[in-house]
Order: C-alpha cells, then sequence, then structure tokens
C-alpha cells in the first residue's frame, strides 16, 4: 500500500501539509532553483530543521530538503510496526566491520523531520566536563566550544520543544527548571526507580520531549508507547511540529521527497548549490552557502559523492576525516521477568533515568560514560531481541508469552572516537543513480569495558527488584556521530567550532556529524543546541560581512 | 483483539493497514519459484510453529514472499550475505540439497525432528553443503530468516493476542500503567484455572 | 424567633455546602479510584460515605425542624472519620513509592487534599446539625467557639486547602491555561476576607467577603467547565471519554470551592449584618 506522502511530494505550490489540521495546509514561500537563496540546507533533522529554522527567523532565504516524505502525523501514522517501516531509511547500506551496525528502524530516518520523527525522545544534556574530553578526562578530543555557552543553548532548545522533565534534576550543574512537569512512571520505569534506591544511586523521571500538558494545537501524550514508530497524537515534539511550522511561518521553503545527490562549486572552490532529483527529475538550486545536515551517513556520504577534480577526496575533505571517526553509542541491555504483570510497552519506552555513571568516575575501569534508562518494546522489536538470543520455534512461542512479564534497563554508552570507523563508498549504485555507502565498525577494548560495568550493574538492579531469568542483550548499538567532526585545527578536523567548513568557506555541516566525542547521553538536544548556535554565528558573521 | 477495531483504540489508518495485512493470502506466492516456496512455508511452520486450530494463520511465508518481490530491504545488509533475494534463493535451495543428503527427500518432505535437527545446525554453521557458496549459514540464519520470519509474525493480530500486547493505541492510549494494571480495554491474561474468568473478562474488553 | 429561623436557614445552607462537597467527593473518588482498580477493598469506603453524606445533605436542606438528626449527625461523623482515614491512606501511597514525599509522587500518587474534603464534609453537615437546636448571634457555640467563627475558620481553612490542591496540580500542568492561576489566587483572599470579617466589628469587610465568597462559588463551577473543555481537548477528545475523563482534568473537583465559599457565606450569615 503507498502512502500518498510517500508517493509524490506534499510541500509544493506555496503550500506545505500543517501537521496540527487534519487536511490542513499552511503558505509556504516558493523560490525558483535558478533564484540564489542564502541557504540551501540538506536534511531537515535535529540538525538541518532547527538550523532552517532560526535562519529564517534571522531573516535569510532558506530552501531545506529532505529525501524523505512529508508526514501528517495525524492522519498516516497508524499503530503498526510494520506499517510504520516508512519513517525510516530502508535504502540498502552496506555494513562490515567486527561489529557490524544495524542500521534502517535502528538509528536512521527518512522523514521531514529526520530521525526526530522516530526518536525516543530522551533530552538530556552534555556532562561539562565531555566538551574537554581529552584535556579534563584524558581521552576523545577536545570540543571547540565552551560548555557555558552551550548550556544557554540547551535551554534554548529544552524551551523550544517544551521538555517535560523533573522539578529538580540531580546531575549536574544548576540548569533552568524544565518547561512542562514530568510524566508518570510505568511499571517498567518503578523498577529501574526501585532497583536504583535498592543500589543507593539516583535516578530521576527522564526529560522526553514529549507533552505531559497540552501544548498549542498539540495534545498531551496519550501513553500508547508507539513512540519510536511515530507519534500520532502530535504529543512527541519532533522537529516536524516544532521548529519546521516556525521555520514555514518564518519565510523557510521544505521541498520533500527531494533527494540531494550533490553539492555544486564553482572554480573559485566555493559552493554554488545543489543537485537534487524530486519527482523523477534531476533539478539543481543555486545558494550563496550550502549546509549539510544529512546525519551521519548521508553527510561524509554526500561530501564524497561531491568530489571533483578540484577535490579529489571529497569536498571539504583535506584532512581526510570525512567519514572517519563514526561513534555509536553502545545499547545494550539487561532484560528479566517478573512475577508481576509490567507490559512495559504501556507509554514512552524510557520513562526514568540514572545518569549516575556519567557524573560518577570511581571504580571505573574505562573511559567515558553511560545512562540507562527503562525500555519498554514493541512486539516485533522484542521478538527481535529474543531472536539474538538464538531462540526460535516452541521455545521462542513460550518466551514470547512472557512478553508482559518482561522488565529491562538499556545503556547509552559512549563509544570512543576510532579513525578506522567510518563511512565509505561503494561501486553499488541506489534508485537515484548514486554510489551506496559502505559503514565499517568495530568497538574498541575501552568500549568493552564499559559494556561489561553497566552489564554487571544493570543485572544487579534487576536482582535488587527480583527479577528473575535475568540475561544480557549484547548487540546492539545507537545513533550515529563523528563523521565530520569540529575542531580548532584544519589538519584534525572538518569544520571548525561555528560548523563551517575550513575548506570552503560557504559549507557548512550542520548535525550529529560534527561531534568530536559521542558522551553518555542522547545526542538529539546537542545537536539542535549546536543548530541554534550555529544560526547565531551566521548571524553575527553575516553582520560582519564575514559570510 | 479485533474486536477493538471500532473502538478508538484504532484509528482509520491502522484499520486500513491491518485489513490489508488480514486479506493476504497464506497460500498465495508471487516470488518464489513453486519448489522455493514450499520449502519457505516449511521452514517459517519449523520457526513458528502456528496452532494447528487456528482458523488463519498469519501468513509468514507470503510476507516473505511479498518482500522478495518488492525487493525491500531493512536499510542495511552485512557483507557477508548476498543481496536479499539472492540470498534467500540460495538458502533455499541449500537447505532441500541438505535435506536430500540426509534423507533424499526436500526439505519439505521431512518429518519436524528432521527439519528442526536440520534448521539446528544451520543456525550452528555446521551445514556445509555447497550450494550455500560463501554465505554463511549462520549469518543467514540469524540476520536473515529469523529477522524476516518473526518480523512478519509479530506484525499479525493474531500474534499480538498470542503474547497479550495490547494493540493499536491510537487515539485511545493507557492510562493505568503500574505494575499489575490492566485498562478497561486489554485483554486479561488467562492464567492456569483462571481461564474462564479471562475469557468473560475479554469479551467484555472487545466491547470497549 | 428571628435568631433560631436565621440558625435555620445557616443550617439548611450548611447541609447543602456538606452535600455539594461530598457530591464532588463521591464523583472524583469514584473516577479515581475506578481509575485506581479499587486495588485495595477499602477504596469503595469513601463512595458509600460520601453518598451517605450527599443523601444527609439533601434532606437536611429541606428539613425545617429546629432539631438535630442524631442518623445524619452519625452519618457525618462517620464521613469525617472516613475521611482522615483515607488522609493516612493516601500519606502511606505517597510514600511507598520510589522517591517517598517527592514532586513526581506528589504529582501522580493518590492526592492528599481529597480525603481531607470528605472529613470537611462531614463537619459542615455535622455542624449543620447542632446549629438547629441553637439560637443565632451570641450564644451559638461550635467546637468550643462561636459558632460563626467555627465555620468562618472550617471555610477559610478548606479555601486554602482545595487552593492549595489547586497549586500543586496546575502546577504539574505547567499552568499551561492562564486561566489555572484563578483558583489558586481567589480563595485565599476569599479565606483571608472572611477571617478578617468575623474578627472585625466594621461592617466594611462583610460586604467584601460576602461578593468575593460570590465570586469563588461561580468559580467553582466555571472551574468545572474548564475541566470539562480540558477534557474535550486531549486527544481523541470526548470519544475518547474512557481515557480522557480519568487522565484529563477532574471535572468534579472545582465545585468543592462552591460548596466551601457557601459554607463561608453561611457563616457571615451566621455572624449577621446588623452589629
Amino acid at each position: 500500500m503507498s502512502d500518498g506522502a510517500s508517493a509524490s511530494p506534499r510541500a509544493t505550490n506555496g503550500c506545505a501539509p500543517d501537521v496540527f489540521r487534519v487536511g490542513g495546509w499552511v503558505p509556504m514561500r516558493a523560490h525558483a532553483d535558478d533564484e540564489e537563496v542564502d541557504f540551501a540546507i540538506v536534511g531537515t533533522g535535529a540538525g538541518g530543521g532547527t538550523l532552517a529554522c532560526k535562519l529564517a527567523e534571522y531573516g535569510f532565504s532558506v530552501v531545506a530538503f529532505d529525501a524523505g516524505a512529508y508526514w501528517r502525523p495525524l492522519e498516516d501514522f497508524a499503530s503498526d510496526e510494520h506499517h510504520q517501516a516508512k519513517l525510516y531509511w530502508t535504502d540498502e547500506r552496506l555494513v562490515d566491520g567486527e561489529d557490524p551496525l544495524q542500521l534502517g528502524s535502528n538509528n536512521s530516518g527518512k522523514s521531514v523531520g529526520g530521525s526526530t520523527v522516530h526518536f525516543a525522545m530522551v533530552s538530556l544534556r552534555f556532562r561539562p566536563e565531555w566538551f574537554r574530553a581529552r584535556t579534563a578526562l584524558g581521552y576523545g578530543a577536545d570540543w571547540p566550544l565552551d560548555w557555558r555557552e552551550m548550556w544557554r543553548y540547551y535551554a534554548e532548545v529544552e524551551r523550544a520543544l517544551t521538555i517535560s522533565g523533573p522539578v529538580r534534576y540531580p546531575w549536574g550543574p544548576k540548569r533552568p527548571r524544565y518547561p512542562y512537569r514530568p510524566h508518570e512512571l510505568n511499571a517498567a520505569a518503578l523498577a529501574l526507580a526501585q532497583g536504583a534506591e535498592a543500589l543507593g544511586i539516583a535516578w530521576a523521571p527522564t526529560p522526553l520531549a514529549t507533552l505531559s500538558a497540552p501544548r498549542g494545537h498539540a495534545h498531551p501524550c496519550v501513553y500508547r508507547g508507539m513512540c519510536v514508530i511515530g507519534c500520532s497524537t502530535n504529543a512527541k515534539q519532533s522537529v516536524l511540529v516544532t521548529w519546521l511550522p516556525r521555520a514555514l511561518e518564518a519565510g523557510a521553503e521544505i521541498r520533500d521527497l527531494a533527494m540531494v545527490g550533490k553539492v555544486e562549486h564553482d572554480a573559485r572552490g566555493r559552493v554554488t548549490g545543489v543537485h537534487y532529483q524530486r519527482q523523477g527529475q534531476w533539478r539543481f538550486q543555486r545558494a550563496r552557502n550550502v549546509v549539510v545536515a544529512g546525519y551521519a551517513i548521508e553527510t561524509p556520504r554526500l561530501l564524497l559523492n561531491s568530489a571533483s577534480s578540484r577535490f579529489p577526496q571529497g569536498l571539504g575533505n583535506s584532512s581526510g576525516l570525512v567519514g572517519r571517526n563514526l561513534m555509536v553509542q553502545s545499547n545494550q541491555a539487561v532484560w528479566g521477568v517478573m512475577e508481576r504483570e509490567v507490559r512495559a510497552y504501556k507509554g514512552p519506552p524510557s520513562l526514568a533515568i540514572s545518569e549516575h555513571w556519567n557524573y560518577c568516575d570511581e571504580g571505573k575501569d574505562f573511559f567515558g560514560g553511560y545512562c540507562y534508562m527503562s525500555q519498554g518494546p514493541l512486539p516485533v522489536v522484542w521478538a527481535g531481541t529474543q531472536a539474538k538470543r538464538g531462540l526460535w520455534g516452541h521455545r521462542l512461542l513460550d518466551e514470547m508469552e512472557l512478553y508482559n512479564h518482561q522488565v529491562g534497563l538499556k545503556i547509552v554508552g559512549e563509544c570512543l572516537p576510532q579513525e578506522r570507523n567510518g563511512v565509505t563508498l561503494t561501486d553499488i549504485k541506489d534508485q537515484y543513480g548514486l554510489p551506496i555507502p559502505r559503514i565499517t565498525y568495530s568497538y574498541c577494548d575501552n568500549d568493552r569495558r564499559l559494556i561489561r560495568h553497566a552489564l554487571g550493574f544493570m543485572r544487579r538492579s534487576l536482582e535488587a527488584v527480583d527479577a528473575r531469568e535475568i540475561w544480557d542483550e549484547t548487540d546492539d548499538t545507537c545513533h550515529l556521530n563523528g563523521t565530520a567532526r569540529m575542531g580548532d585545527d584544519p589538519a584534525t578536523s572538518v569544520v571548525n567550532a561555528d560548523c563551517r567548513s575550513w575548506d570552503v568557506p560557504n559549507l557548512w555541516i550542520c548535525d550529529g556529524s560534527v561531534f568530536p566525542t559521542v558522551g553518555g547521553v542522547n545526542p538529539s538536544l546537542t545537536i539542535q543546541a549546536i543548530a541554534c548556535r550555529t544560526a547565531d554565528r551566521i548571524k553575527a558573521l553575516a553582520a560582519r560581512a564575514e559570510l | 483483539m479485533l474486536a477493538k477495531r471500532g473502538t478508538p483504540s484504532w484509528n482509520p489508518q491502522t484499520r486500513r493497514v491491518i485489513e490489508e495485512r488480514l486479506a493476504i493470502n497464506p497460500d498465495e506466492h508471487r516470488f518464489l519459484a513453486d519448489a522455493e516456496w514450499l520449502t519457505l512455508k516449511a521452514v517459517c511452520a519449523r520457526i513458528v510453529p502456528q496452532p494447528p486450530e487456528r482458523a488463519r494463520p498469519a501468513p509468514i511465508a507470503a510476507m516473505i514472499d511479498r518482500k522478495l518481490a518488492a525487493n525491500g530491504s531493512d536499510g542495511y545488509r552485512d557483507t557477508r550475505l548476498p543481496p536479499l533475494r539472492e540470498a534467500w534463493h540460495r538458502a533455499l535451495r541449500a537447505l532441500d540439497a541438505e535435506a536430500r543428503a540426509l534423507r533424499s527427500c526436500p526439505f519439505r518432505d521431512l518429518g519436524c525432528t528432521d527439519q528442526d535437527a536440520l534448521l539446528g545446525s544451520v543456525q550452528k554453521g555446521e551445514a556445509h553443503d555447497p550450494s550455500w557458496g560463501d554465505m554463511p549459514p549462520q549469518l543467514f540464519f540469524a540476520k536473515r530468516l529469523l529477522h524476516d520470519a518473526l518480523s512478519a509474525y509479530y506484525a499479525d493480530p493474531h500474534a499480538w493476542n498470542e503474547i497479550g500486547f495490547g494493540g493499536p493505541a491510537s487515539p485511545r492510549g493507557y492510562v493505568r500503567m503500574n505494575y499489575d494494571r490492566r485498562d478497561p480495554w486489554e485483554a486479561s491474561e488467562a492464567h492456569p484455572g483462571r481461564g474462564a474468568r479471562a475469557l468473560r473478562e475479554n469479551e467484555r474488553v472487545g466491547r470497549r | 424567633m428571628r435568631d433560631s429561623a436565621t440558625a435555620i436557614e445557616a443550617a439548611r445552607r450548611l447541609a447543602l455546602s456538606a452535600a455539594l462537597l461530598a457530591g464532588s467527593v463521591l464523583t472524583d473518588s469514584a473516577i479515581e479510584h475506578y481509575r485506581g482498580s479499587f486495588r485495595n477493598r477499602a477504596m469503595y469506603t469513601p463512595l458509600a460515605s460520601a453518598a451517605l453524606a450527599v443523601g444527609a445533605g439533601l434532606l437536611a436542606m429541606c428539613d425545617p425542624r429546629p432539631a438535630p438528626h442524631r442518623g445524619r449527625s452519625a452519618v457525618n461523623t462517620v464521613a469525617a472519620a472516613v475521611g482522615l482515614a483515607g488522609l493516612g491512606f493516601h500519606i502511606y501511597n505517597v510514600t511507598k513509592r520510589p522517591g517517598g514525599v517527592s514532586w513526581l509522587n506528589l504529582f501522580y500518587a493518590a492526592p492528599l487534599g481529597a480525603p481531607t474534603a470528605l472529613t470537611f464534609a462531614g463537619a459542615l453537615g455535622w455542624s449543620a446539625e447542632q446549629l438547629r437546636a441553637q439560637p443565632a448571634r451570641g450564644s451559638a457555640r461550635l467546637f468550643g467557639m462561636q459558632a460563626h467563627q467555627a465555620l468562618a475558620a472550617i471555610s477559610a481553612a478548606g479555601l486554602i486547602g482545595t487552593a492549595a490542591e489547586a497549586a500543586l496540580l496546575h502546577f504539574r500542568g505547567a499552568y499551561h491555561n492562564p486561566a489555572m492561576v484563578l483558583p489558586v489566587t481567589a480563595p485565599p483572599v476569599g479565606a483571608a476576607l472572611l477571617a478578617w470579617s468575623v474578627c472585625s466589628p466594621a461592617p466594611k469587610p462583610r460586604g467584601l467577603a460576602r461578593m468575593w465568597l460570590k465570586l469563588t462559588a461561580f468559580l467553582g463551577f466555571a472551574g468545572a467547565g474548564f475541566h470539562a473543555y480540558g477534557v474535550s481537548r486531549n486527544m481523541g477528545g470526548w470519544r475518547n471519554w474512557r481515557q480522557n475523563l480519568l487522565n484529563g482534568p477532574p471535572i468534579p473537583a472545582p465545585p468543592a470551592f462552591t460548596a466551601l465559599a457557601l459554607s463561608g457565606l453561611a457563616a457571615l450569615l451566621l455572624r449577621g449584618d446588623r452589629s
């Protein structure tokens, strides 16, 4: 069955879908392809969508492209995992290395709004020391950003997303109160809380980008628990329902079902616009600046695919680091069975969290940190998890019948940047005629030590709440970062602190690719904060005529 | 589960999607050749042994066949595995070859015990027929066979009933999220000895 | 004669307050305890007790006799006791959860103000009975003090307590609608004016208090209207009533303000406007 949204573009003819009203439209400024816009942004996710909004609000002309469809959540989203696979990047990509990654539904979105349309809404700030990981903590690399500056931008993003979080957050420096109050805990989250109290560590209701009270036209969360297959009530504060409506109102243009295949540049080595395919036709949009925000696989892929005689290694790649230093975060879990009914599928998947091991370094035999959260997997994902244990046949069916008694804890763990991990091009072409990427990934010893520590700790937590038949899920990762890292030295980074390419002054990269280290928290809040900062920096540079 | 179709737990999009899925004919195949199709059906019956009294079994093999027909992708492929269609072609042929080596008949004609044993050896990487080529059997088993079969099975409302999943939930979600709490529109678990009571409760649930 | 007529009048108005407050508790606890699946058998008790208190209050409103009714007094005494027991249960419910007394548990565990409202309903209903046999001004006494002062104290305490509960739950709702500050500010002002007017011999505060309490009484019903709007604007609206009545703002709660404002007005009636 083909969805209207996937078949032909919706944001056309000067109108874009109004995600808040069934069948509604909002006016959208339209630019001609040969009109040189200030900014062409590739990707409308946490980086691109946020930046499109801020730049448009600052008065720049913006066209944002997304390969994905422009969903109307209230109408298009079904309560069905199989159908909702339409939200993910399911075009073929090759994976190898010692620990080949799972992509697609695991970490890659293909929607206007990017991966935030399917993300689990966990909205956490970096521990301040992580911005100086090398100098302060002795591993990874330093960011060229100051945590105090980022603190302000985190607050802006938290306000924009109306984060629902605890009245007092147990970890890190003081922050303004979250705009909305925390959500009620489900049984799986209570299990985390009880376990944490038994082990003597702090826990908190997770700060989530989903509403605990009405806001504007959006409804508060109905606790249907299908967040990662798309929120059909607009409670989830994805980019699609927050930054993009603002962007449209401020005069940005969004082009859905528009795959950018190449960034063009001129003889002086400045970019001139993007080649994109829409409705079967290749077109070219002229732009004074190009921002690449396709997340950590598509961004390097596009830059590498934009190689030319002047830039044989790929656009903006004098350092050779475009595509290198790919980082994921470890996503291992410990599962158990409880006597009581848990029905963890009710409510957002991660209602409770502990960041204890992000802030406490005692007794660690590894660098970095991790947080862990309660879980509520849906049936197909749960069956896949059980399959990783090698279960099938009656043994699997019997185990699956315990679905309502399952309880689990899952980490978001820091993995170190390694140059050997990364994105390269293959000779295989996709449906747009573009070379598909190969993603190579292997853990290092530090990553494995962190995972071991986390599994041991979470096991103790489950034992403390009398879960039995406890087992470790060891094969899972989440998120993607690092493949166009920022730094203060062009030899060891791709962009500077302003997300501006060292090589090409009107090329910018604004997504998770720019992270030099990944930290032990979900990246979405940090990506959006970086986008807000980048917009401010662009505004300042423009005022000084330095663009 | 299906009795709740008309309640606020199902929205129009969900109804459309599930109706289409329930309309899939479990015996119809579009892509695989007949012999391969029969092998696939037999394999799926072992991976997910559905209760024989089920009026309409979940169409696992048919869904895999449709995925092959559409050349669908999950968005990533281990380089040690060939592309989707080639992987399945090879595996189905190899399973028949392994079966012939064992009992001189195709996979579908083996007894259940032999079928399970053969699948077990594939899972452990102990299948060595040359038809596998350079595709590691254990990798096919884990990443393709289990993945595709289980994704298909647990997309079926019967499977949701079996595990006690609350099912579609939009616009109506859930209220009672604490331990041992059911919302009035969720089915009750049938514990031993409580089967009749659960059945009565669940009939009421279907009308909520 | 005139004194006892005023006493009966005050008694009947108090009975109305008590019935209204008990009615609010009955409906609210029915919904909330249903949400809690009547997990503990004791959760049926406040429904029964509040229902009896409503009945007693309605009967008392129609009763002109100048004598306390034993049965109705007993029903009200029991209601007050059930409310206190409920408070104990609710405190236990909050403290037994992970985090104990924390914002999260105050938001989502059993509300402390709700059972207290039943106690207040019982106290008002019982006072209504006691007043029947007593003359109005001067020598009418309740709880060891002048009747109008006792009733003003109960009403003021009730208004402040209910406002505190609204403040907590509206804080949980992040004051997303500006009207949510009304039940947090107006009733405490009414309580203050009420206290002032029973302590001061001047007539002016009584006029102000009366006007403000009438405003507060209206606010109680307006609040129920706001809450009904709140239920309707949640996902699925009224069609999803099975979820939205339970998860949305409690429609029966705001009329508690009306009940307490009316009992405050009854106290002012006893005080009289002739010094």
